[in-house]
């Protein structure tokens, strides 16, 4: 038995390609049984999102990974030897570790993004529902949901902001707490400011107010948030209603100054008050930000803060790796105990076999009948057969975690030659 | 038992302030559970540390700086925890746990005075006196706290250095809330306190009020933090300057609670309270 995973991902592929792989969601369920049932497959799962699609089958250990390729690019549209140059095979320990890195997002184009987590779990889903995803499979996806979690609460992945819309929220945050219920206010349109609005929101920011010289693109950037229009020259009057201002307008002169924060401030009653300027040239007075209970962020700012994301993210990366690197060694132990079951299994079988015909045979020749005198007799012979397989099993679990992976096949094969055990496990 | 008691608070306090300090350095959330944890156990030992001593003097044990540092350790840690339940900040442990034990080691280090036995000591008067005053400074201290905190994170913000510092102390509205839950039931419980305090002179000492050095300084201590509370509600002043004001409150409350004590000779200081009779003032 082996693992094999083959696929493609933005770092091997261009998008054009990715896109010609992925399967409608809806046949996703179809093409797995498709999978499942290829020769040498026993198991399949497969994930498929805008930045990879990868396959992972649970295969026998002379089955060709070539299939698995081959069925990944059949009824797409596209050459075979087109898709070949930009997909990657890894097998075993290779395999579990890149789906471990996949899912804790260290493949991802963005480290730390947590999306990337609740895709493989859906795409577990389906292949649950499909029926190809069983006691391998089940049991590596799950260990992948842990060390993702694990992942992602004793390192510093997803902590850091990695985006300017994300450097706005996390700094949101560390002022008013919870994003819940805020005002924001965005003066002017650009395409950063929407952006930055639609992060917010996501957050739970509520009431949202949009101020630009055209009232027409106001209504228009307002309306998906369901937010109010309106003119810039209303915006100095309603800063002080609001938590949060987006200023982008492409003004050569500050259109927010030093007396209009001053005026909000002094209705907002001490409590603080966010801009985040992401116009150039600024839109914000620079003065602005010395005021008590006011916090300027223009975008140089966002952007060392971003970078400083960046590279808080790396190093938390690396502590993730060392997580993963653990975990595979894990998983990989409990694989390597399962390819023993099925010699453990036979050799159980065929002795429990021998001493139920040597025990009926004997009872029958001595002509015993008295339950008791039988009783004693299964007793014994059961002792007996356990105690002399005990050494025999205990060597096939000791060969299973030998660490040489020749070693540990010609052992359990010697175990099958000893005992007369075929290679499927039956005796 | 009631010293065993005190030396196991003191390690739990340490231990629990280390625990907590090191969830802040690594992250990991079972180690703020784990330092969360060990502090109420030490927050218990030490209630019944003072319970034991109450039981056994008969008196309620504040009648030396030794037991008043004693108990204004064990108010600043039941006001940290109690609040945290409600405003749930993780930087609390690896704060008040190191800060509690360093009161606990002083009050240790102090000469043991021995002898207030005086039923003067026992009325219910002088009881709701000192533990409502007590609590007040408890969490009183707790609004320092914030203030300090939030001027730091504040700081943070403006400097725009988002270093480890900033990612770990809460943001400044959690901040906030912590300093105006914390002054308003702080400064309702000191003036409960100074009531009752009054009504204990007038039976004990038959005025309510004598100018008493420590009973000005509380009287200045309350009137900072009732300007404190007015800018806060009436004026708005939540952000720095509302944070420096409970600075300068809280230096005031320190000297009332040892300057005033120590200092002056008054019916009130550390000194005289051991041989308080209730008689002579």
């Amino acid at each position: 038995m082996k693992l094999v995973l083959v696929g493609l991902s933005h770092k091997s592929a261009p998008l054009k390609v990715r896109e010609c792989l992925a399967p409608p969601p809806e046949a996703v369920g179809g093409e797995l049984e498709r999978c499942a049932a290829l020769p040498g497959v026993r198991e399949a799962f497969l994930v498929s999102t805008c930045n990879r699609v990868e396959a992972l089958a649970v295969m026998d250990e002379d089955a060709d990974p070539g299939e698995v390729a081959r069925w990944l690019a059949h009824g797409r549209g596209v050459a075979a030897e087109e898709i070949a140059p930009h997909l990657y095979t890894h097998q075993d320990t290779d395999a579990v570790r890149h789906l471990y890195r996949v899912a804790s997002s260290l493949d991802s184009l963005v480290v730390g993004e947590p999306q990337i987590l609740g895709q493989i779990k859906e795409a577990y889903r389906t292949a649950a529902m499909a029926g190809t995803s069983r006691a391998v499979l089940n049991r590596l996806l799950h260990k992948t949901f842990q060390v993702a979690k694990r992942v992602r609460s004793e390192t510093n992945i997803g902590g850091a902001a990695v985006s300017i819309s994300f450097a706005a929220v996390e700094l949101a945050k560390k002022i008013f707490d919870s994003l819940e219920g805020l005002a924001v206010m965005v003066v002017g349109a650009g395409e950063m400011a929407e952006l930055a609005l639609e992060h917010l929101v996501g957050q739970g920011a509520g009431r949202v107010l949009v101020a630009n010289r055209t009232l027409e693109r106001a209504v228009e950037l307002a309306r998906p948030f369901g937010g109010e229009a309106l003119e810039l020259k209303d915006m100095p009057k309603l800063l002080g209603q609001v938590d949060i201002v987006i200023a982008s307008t492409g003004s050569m002169l500050p259109v927010i100054t030093l007396e209009m924060a001053r005026s909000a401030l002094k209705k907002r009653r001490g409590r603080p008050l966010f801009f985040i300027d992401i116009a150039v040239p600024r839109d914000v007075e620079p003065a602005v930000g010395e005021l008590d209970g006011c916090y300027l962020y223009d975008i140089d700012d966002l952007s060392s803060v971003v970078e400083a994301g960046k590279a808080s993210r790396a190093e938390a990366a690396g502590e993730a790796e060392s997580i993963v690197a653990q975990e595979v060694v894990k998983f990989m132990a409990w694989l390597k105990g399962l390819e023993a079951v099925p010699t453990i299994s036979a050799l159980s079988a065929k002795a429990e076999g021998i001493r139920a015909a040597e025990l009926s045979r004997t009872l029958k020749d001595l002509g015993i009948s008295d339950p008791e005198q039988a009783a004693a007799l299964d007793r014994l012979t059961l002792a007996l057969v356990k105690k002399l397989i005990h050494d025999p099993i205990m060597f096939v679990k000791h060969a299973s975690h030998d660490k040489s992976e020749d070693t540990r096949r010609e052992q359990l094969a010697l175990v099958r030659r000893i005992f007369n055990i075929e290679e499927n496990g039956d005796s | 038992m009631s010293t065993a008691l005190h030396w196991a608070t003191l390690a739990a306090y340490v231990f629990g302030g280390l625990v907590s300090m090191g969830y802040l350095f690594k992250q990991r959330h079972g180690l703020y559970r784990m330092g969360l944890a060990l502090l109420w156990v030490g927050f218990g030992l030490h209630s019944a540390a003072l319970a034991a001593a109450w039981i056994s003097s008969g008196v309620l044990p504040a009648a030396n700086l030794r037991q008043s540092l004693d108990l204004f350790s064990w108010a600043i840690m039941g006001a940290a925890l109690v609040i945290n339940l409600r405003l749930e900040m993780k930087i609390m442990g690896a704060v008040a746990g190191p800060l509690c034990a360093l009161m606990l080691l002083a009050a240790s280090v102090l000469p043991k005075v021995e002898g207030v036995t005086s039923s003067a000591f026992k009325s219910l008067w002088i009881v709701l006196h000192v533990l409502s005053i007590m609590a007040g400074y408890g969490l009183l201290a707790l609004t320092f706290l914030g203030g300090v905190l939030y001027l730091v994170q504040d700081h943070a913000l403006r400097a725009k250095k988002l270093g480890p510092a900033f990612q770990r102390l809460p943001s400044l509205g959690r901040l906030d809330s912590l300093s105006h839950t914390s002054l308003v039931a702080g400064f309702l419980l000191m003036t409960i306190g100074l009531i009752t305090g009054a009504v204990y002179a007038q039976i004990t000492l038959g005025s309510y009020w004598r100018w008493d050095p420590k009973e000005v300084w509380a009287l200045i201590t309350w009137l900072l933090y009732a300007a404190l509370l007015h800018t806060r509600l009436v004026q708005g002043w939540r952000g720095r300057r509302g944070a420096w004001l409970a600075l300068i409150a809280f230096a005031a409350l320190v000297f009332t609670f040892l300057g005033a004590g120590l200092l002056f000779p008054s019916y009130h200081s550390f000194a005289s309270l051991a041989g308080f009779g209730g008689t002579t003032p």
